[in-house]
């Protein structure tokens, strides 16, 4: 299940983008999924939910945009700063 | 007073699978290897097709072989047979051969030796299409007792294919399989997708196949 090493990449792109910002709450990652990239967005989902705890990423919603052909990218984070 | 910020990433999911394939791409342009990913269901036709091809080619040419199985070595054998560098891959479970497969297998074997590398993959039309192995052209072979829809159930892999065989096309009249509407499908799918007809068995077809593989090596 292949899925498992992408939900990873992902928590690794989040917290490569908010390391300069350690006071900011990540709400939501965007990604986008192509329909032809090969990759299962429920098996996703479900990885991405198991990685969560103790993350950076450990409130944050999956929201995952079904594109045309075969992206694969974390396209926006959203995020709470105080 | 908190409020929320939206930043746009744009980042791609580079899966490690494609940093390692992105490092045999640039060792095999750099050498100028042609590698070439051979992916279908199991029982289409890929060992044959590429003993036939192996056969054709005279004991100059620079080519090698990379067969995967979740076990056996029973198409290593099968292709060895024709006096060319051959290993098996024996992936134990894995559905899919991965770039880190292919490198390993590599090792030992004089890279300025070869020019064209076949690498058969997996019976497996799902997973392969994920794994980038570093080649050239992904290969996807359509067997006429398959169903003409399947580029419509696994647009996946005919999207990212350069080149369609279908194949054992001497069985046509025995199946209800429809040329027109698989071609028309596959081209559903990935417009610009080559496509060509093919018996292993009876020769049908081969001669386009070598011809398209000479264009291609020639490139």
């Amino acid at each position: 299940m292949h899925e498992m090493g992408i939900a990873q990449e992902i928590l690794g792109i989040v917290e490569r983008e908010v390391e300069a910002r350690p006071e900011a709450r990540v709400k939501a990652v965007g990604v986008r999924v192509g329909r032809c990239s090969g990759v299962d967005t429920e098996s996703l989902r479900f990885c991405f939910e198991c990685l969560k705890k103790d993350t950076v990423v450990e409130a944050a919603e999956l929201r995952i945009e079904r594109t045309g052909a075969d992206e694969l990218d974390v396209s926006l984070v959203e995020l709470e700063v105080p | 007073m908190s409020q929320v910020v939206t930043e746009k990433v744009g980042q791609k999911i580079l899966k490690e699978n494609d940093r390692i394939a992105m490092r045999l791409r640039e060792e095999f342009a750099r050498r100028g290897i042609l590698c070439l990913n051979f992916i279908s269901s199991p029982g289409a036709g890929k060992t044959l097709l590429l003993e036939k091809t192996l056969e054709s080619f005279g004991p100059q040419e620079r080519v090698a072989v990379l067969t995967g199985d979740i076990q056996t070595d029973n198409d290593a054998r099968r292709l060895g047979r024709y006096g060319f560098p051959v290993r098996q891959i024996t992936t134990e479970g894995a559905c899919h051969l991965d770039a880190k497969m292919v490198e390993n297998a590599l090792t030992g074997w004089d890279l300025d030796s070869i020019d064209t590398l076949l690498v058969e993959n997996v019976g497996n039309l799902v997973c392969p299409t994920s794994y980038d192995l570093g080649e050239a052209v992904k290969i996807v072979l359509l067997s006429v007792t398959e169903g003409d829809d399947k580029p419509l159930k696994y647009p996946g892999i005919f999207f990212k294919s350069g080149l369609c065989l279908i194949t054992k096309v001497d069985l046509l009249p025995y199946v209800p399989f429809d040329m027109v509407v698989a071609r028309e499908n596959a081209r559903r799918i990935h417009p610009d997708i080559e496509i060509l007809e093919v018996s292993a068995l009876t020769g049908q077809g081969m001669e386009e196949w070598r011809a398209w593989l000479s264009r291609r090596r020639a490139r």
